[in-house]
């Protein structure tokens, strides 16, 4: 019956983007670290945070005395103002704009080292209320304090009910060395009151222009879909907590979107993606610039639509930038989020691994959200304070192939007591530890022309007719969790068979890489010498959130692809109306 | 196009104020509209709709005997407020299109099945379409969403077959009425939104509820909507219709001191946002409510009853608009591979009790039931459900239901039943969902209705007779689709509804005791009232003749049907409907006080309102 109760739900839902990576490439020499800027100018508090303030003040000297007590107490609210453009096959699909505040409590009864929160195996989660609640758009306090009041309430119930239910599990009593790490750690409280971030936009212009950039690729008979969208956002987030934290933050970013699908004559379903991100509007792309995307797409497309599909395959590969970029994110980054570590149910893949060497010793591994810029592209990925409060810290993950560390919430580990300001989470979600911008360096690097010419001594020294070049990688998703197999699946969406005799590249479709995560960093031979950078939204437990990955080019000396599942559903059976010889276009 | 379920949307269907008509009589064969008309919308439809109509085939499979484009232009307006405060404030222009196709025929067809392998396509039939009325780009849309309806089609009439032949007995009846094309073309209307400023009312119209300190929370929402809706099929119909809809929906919450959970709601449904009430009009009504659940907060519970209840003419309303719901629609219901799906629907109430009784007595002798979606207004007051071409393009026609009591007729789409082959014009969907039989304006008339005088004095003589020193009366019903905010906090009271469907378990929200000597009345907390199927309404012993109009957002989601959930949805999920009723006397009653674990009241004291 739950199914139909669902449908009576008024709560509102927030809508989930599936990772979608893409990126330009840059040539850089060295990393410069531009970290986030000093927040040295300082503005006045915000009306919510005061009175978000003075209702923590009044709740807290009572609930820390209830029983079970309260022993860490937050609120954050978010301020979004979202406007939107989207455009599909040279007609507008939608343009709005809209301004939300959403509030969430977070209560945690208990102690640190073992609280609500605490991931017991196999037993029944707790009644979970849907977390969160609308805030007014106007600063009202009253109206706002009551709904700070009636969240805390409900938050407290389903805290109160969990914790029970945790300190009588009889898992509690029989836990691992992981386990036994507190379930929150303990940091310094921090002050910052920013700027309010905000943008001002003419939607009109952007109207137009997805018009424009969607029927250019009405053009070609094998493109049976596009849709172009245009984003600006502005996110306000306010924080107080029960340790002193009082923080405002914001951010602007746009984005422009550009999506095509199509299909093979054997029924594929084939698409090209590619994204532009800004938080400068002088940083706008231009019309030539997106343009040459879309020329790109278009030819690739159609490339892919005549293009064989691959036969199973093992052996040498090269990645580019960006590909090696989203392998990275996947396979390495998801992995070494320190939940993962500690929940039972996961893999826990690098969990005794620390001190180890994983993979060759000229990687070395950093996850940054301090740095906003690599050179002239924006890093997706950066935030100044995470979404526990948080600062944003630079940790170096693996160090010349050593794994020195992870990915860190509040969510403490053996060894690992404290956060690294990776807490990261989209509203109504828990916060997990998760990426911020994941950069791969190398110390073994060539030039891309030299590392081609690697590739193909590589594919000769095996006695393999060709070897396989993968220019992008869809997110795709990977399998963490210990009940499935220790295997990744990213979904390389252009693909072409490098011959050794030296004949021209050639296309092929339907390539899907598979193997363990583990083996496969062990057998990069050596990179290229120019980063490229992938910005995207990456969708895991805690949501959906902004992330960047930058990697160069990189020679493996076997990866294993097999054939991707097709569709059954075969091209439709008329020409589209615009390429019907026999009428269709007015 | 942007699949559909990848956006959603928070629209309402609306009310029908057609300005002009012209109905003409088309041949079967698709023709030319209007020739004024410069519709680059429906001349995109056309096209289109006449490619796939004359070439559209798979290599050595049926052609699609029957295709229907349909295509909702939607201008919404929300906004919403709390307690004087802002929470939220949109507009948006959409345009959604849905593409069904048929192939088989008329008698047997692969529409009516219902199986675990669901079409897995490429695109979809449905989905997000511009809304700059480009020829160009919605034809392709159309095409894509054609090939894949009729892929669907092929599919699910193979799994169909194969189904049926295992059967010993397939369903007789036919899966799709032929009917009659209809070529109707109206104006489009222009949202104006600029008129009054809703913002400001929604905040006037709540800022008065800061006085009550008791109310944990409420909310007003505005619903303001423009709709052009499209409907074209292969069969000659050629549909654009327009209409607007405005919607204020409020509601109340609080706890009383013993942990109950207590709300209160308030709704407004009219044709034009114009004829929205004043926001100085909904305050005093919002403040009567809020003083109304106040009192509930310390009353004395229903206690447990047996005997004559008196429902006032809009509760009686509130109450027919539950029991009738599943049983005056006549269409077959579907095969399924699954027998579950039987099952939850028998459990759930989803029968209709009436199919298969045309001509037996289903209602008291003195009484009539009639719905008419080509009126207007009665008496002067408008209906809500008002419309002269349904949404599957048939013209809506006046059908009496019930006369003298005896089931006569049954509201129809063009799905067929057991008792009519043919849709009667109340095909009705929300926002291109699978359109189903529902009333529109509906009627229920008694020929010996008593003044109210004398309608409480049988009332009070029922009661003595009884030997009973007090009675119920029942001034309202509860609209948990309204009434209650967050229903995931409120599984244990929907469960509740849910579990007494199928025993006609009715929950009221305004209930008094009545003293047999002197006829005062006292306000009770409200519980839960048993056994209130369409059977007890064939017996009611007493009718006023005080009708009243209710007009509510009818819930197409067909959740728990027969119960307060699926008869009352949102402005957002539900279509506009009008039904009228007296006041209804029923001699035999059951109640009970409202049952579930009773929470807790919140630790901390509720902050100060000022």
């Amino acid at each position: 019956l739950s199914a139909i109760y669902n449908r009576f739900c008024r709560c509102s839902i927030l809508l989930l983007s599936t990772i979608l990576l893409a990126g330009s490439a840059v040539s850089v020499q060295a990393f410069p670290h531009t970290p986030a800027p000093p927040q040295t100018s300082q503005a006045a508090p915000s009306p919510v945070v005061q009175t978000m303030s003075a209702e923590l003040e009044r709740s807290m000297p009572v609930l820390k005395n209830a029983t079970p007590p309260v022993y860490f107490m937050g609120y954050t609210l978010m301020q979004t103002k979202r406007a939107q453009v989207m455009g599909s096959n040279g007609a507008l699909l939608d343009s709005s704009e809209n301004l939300e505040r959403w509030l969430e409590v977070e209560v945690r009864v208990g102690s640190y080292e073992l609280d609500n929160t605490h991931k017991v195996g196999g037993a029944q989660p707790a009644f979970e209320p849907s977390p969160g609640t609308a805030a007014p758009l106007d600063n009202d306090p009253a109206v706002l304090r009551r709904a700070i009041w009636l969240e805390t309430d409900r938050q407290y119930r389903a805290a109160a009910e969990a914790l029970v239910r945790i300190q009588t599990s009889k898992d509690v009593q029989a836990q691992s060395a992981e386990d036994a790490a507190p379930d929150f750690s303990h940091e310094k409280p921090h002050t910052y009151f920013g700027a309010t971030a905000d943008y001002q936009l003419d939607r009109r212009p952007w109207e137009q222009k997805v018009r424009d950039y969607t029927a250019y690729f009405r053009q070609s008979a094998d493109i049976i879909n596009s849709i172009v969208t245009f984003t600006a956002q502005a996110d306000n987030q306010y924080q107080v907590d029960t340790e002193g934290t009082q923080l405002q933050f914001g951010q602007v970013r746009y984005r422009l979107e550009l999506f095509i699908e199509g299909k093979a004559p054997d029924g594929m379903d084939l698409n090209r993606y590619y994204n532009f991100d800004w938080v400068d509007p002088k940083e706008e792309p231009s019309n030539e610039a997106v343009m040459a995307a879309e020329k790109t797409m278009r030819a690739e497309l159609e490339a892919l639509v005549k293009a064989p599909l691959v036969e199973p395959f093992a052996g040498p590969t090269m990645l580019t930038g960006r590909a090696a970029a989203v392998f990275f994110h996947e396979v390495f980054g998801h992995r070494d989020e320190g939940f993962r570590q500690k929940d039972i149910s996961e893999g826990q893949t690098f969990a005794r691994k620390v001190g180890e060497q994983i993979m060759p010793d000229f990687i070395t591994i950093v996850d940054d959200p301090t740095m906003t810029h690599l050179n002239k592209d924006v890093l997706l990925g950066s935030y100044p304070f995470d979404d526990e409060g948080v600062p944003a810290e630079r940790v170096t993950l693996v160090d010349h192939g050593v794994l020195k560390g992870f990915e860190m919430s509040r969510q403490a580990l053996k060894g690992f007591p404290d956060s690294n300001g990776h807490g990261r989470r989209q509203m109504t979600f828990e916060a997990e530890s998760r990426q911020g911008n994941l950069i791969v360096e190398s110390s073994k690097k060539v030039s891309n022309a030299e590392l081609r010419r690697m590739f193909i001594a590589e594919i000769k020294r095996q006695n393999k007719p060709f070897g396989l070049l993968i220019d992008d990688i869809a997110g795709g998703f990977t399998f963490t969790g210990r009940a499935q197999p220790q295997i990744f699946k990213v979904e390389p969406l252009v693909v072409y068979k490098v011959y050794a005799d030296g004949r021209p590249d050639e296309m092929v479709r339907g390539v899907d890489i598979v193997g363990t995560p583990l083996l496969s960093l062990t057998k990069i031979i050596a990179t290229g010498d120019t980063e490229e950078v992938f910005n995207g939204y990456c969708g895991a437990e805690s949501g959906s959130v902004p992330v960047a990955a930058v990697a160069p080019a990189m020679l493996i000396s076997e990866m294993e692809v097999q054939k991707k599942e097709t569709s059954t559903d075969k091209p439709p059976i008329l020409p589209a109306p615009a390429h019907d010889s026999q009428g269709g276009k007015q | 196009m942007i699949r559909a379920g990848r956006i959603t949307f928070a629209v309402s269907s609306a009310l029908c104020a057609v300005v002009f008509l012209t109905l003409v009589s088309a041949p079967a064969v698709a023709q030319q509209w209007p020739s004024a008309e410069n519709d680059q919308t429906l001349r995109a439809m056309h096209d289109e709709l006449e490619r796939s109509r004359t070439r559209l085939v798979m290599p050595g499979l049926d052609k699609p005997f029957f295709i229907q484009y349909r295509l909702d232009d939607l201008d919404l307006r929300s906004i919403s407020a709390s307690f004087g405060a802002l929470m939220s404030s949109s507009t948006s222009h959409n345009r959604l299109m849905d593409v069904g196709a048929r192939v088989g025929d008329y008698k047997l067809d692969s529409s009516n099945f219902v199986s675990g392998d669901e079409f897995n396509g490429f695109m979809g039939s449905s989905g997000q379409v511009g809304v700059d009325g480009d020829y160009n780009s919605l034809r392709e849309d159309l095409w894509i969403a054609t090939d894949q309806a009729y892929k669907e089609a092929l599919d699910s009439m193979a799994h169909k077959q194969g189904f049926l032949r295992s059967l010993s007995q397939p369903p007789e009846v036919a899966d799709f009425s032929p009917e009659k094309p209809v070529v109707m073309v109206n104006p489009r209307v222009v949202p104006d939104w600029t008129n009054r400023n809703w913002e400001e009312e929604a905040k006037q119209a709540t800022a008065g509820l800061r006085a009550f300190p008791e109310l944990y929370s409420s909310r007003i929402t505005y619903t303001l909507v423009y709709e052009t809706y499209y409907v074209m099929n292969t069969e000659g119909t050629q549909v654009r219709k327009s209409r607007t809809v405005a919607a204020v929906e409020a509601n109340m919450e609080t706890q009383a001191p013993d942990g109950v959970p207590m709300h209160e709601y308030y709704t407004v449904y009219v044709d034009r946002p114009a004829d929205l009430p004043s926001p100085a009009f909904i305050a005093q009504q919002l403040d009567a409510r809020a003083k109304e659940m106040i009192a509930m907060r310390t009353a004395e519970p229903m206690p447990a009853y047996t005997g004559p209840v008196l429902f006032e003419a809009r509760a009686a309303a509130e109450l027919l608009a539950q029991m009738l719901g599943p049983s005056v629609g006549g269409s077959r219901p579907p095969v399924s591979t699954m027998p579950i799906v039987d099952q939850l629907m028998e459990r759930l109430g989803g029968r209709s009790e009436w199919t298969g009784r045309v001509g037996t007595r289903v209602l008291p002798v003195d009484t009539s039931l009639v719905d008419d979606p080509a009126a207007t207004d009665a008496q002067g007051h408008p209906l809500a459900g008002s419309y002269t071409v349904d949404d599957e393009g048939v013209q809506a026609e006046r059908v009496t239901l019930v006369d003298a009591g005896m089931l006569r007729n049954e509201l129809m789409s063009r799905r067929p039943g057991p008792d009519f082959d043919t849709s009667n014009g109340h095909g009705r969907n929300v926002i291109l969902g699978d359109p189903r039989a529902a009333s529109s304006n509906l009627i229920f008339r008694s020929s010996k209705g008593m003044s109210s005088a004398d309608l409480k004095k049988k009332f009070l003589d029922e009661c003595k007779q009884d030997g009973r020193d007090w009675c119920l009366m029942v001034r309202e019903m509860d609209n948990p689709a309204i009434g209650i905010e967050r229903s995931d906090d409120r599984e244990d009271e929907i469960e509740a509804l849910a579990a007494g469907a199928s025993s006609g378990e009715r929950v009221p929200l305004a209930v008094y005791r009545v003293n047999v000597s002197d006829g005062s009345e006292e306000l009770l907390r409200p519980g839960h009232l048993l056994g209130m199927s369409l059977r007890e309404l064939r017996d009611a012993i007493g009718f006023g003749n005080d009708s009243v109009l209710f007009s509510y957002s009818q819930s197409q989601e067909n959740n728990i049907a027969g119960t307060a959930l699926a008869a009352f949805g949102t402005s957002e999920n539900g279509l506009p409907s009008t039904i009228s009723a007296p006041s209804i006397l029923f001699s035999d009653v059951e109640g009970r006080e409202a049952r579930g674990e009773m929470r807790r009241l919140p630790l901390v004291p509720p902050p100060p309102m000022q």
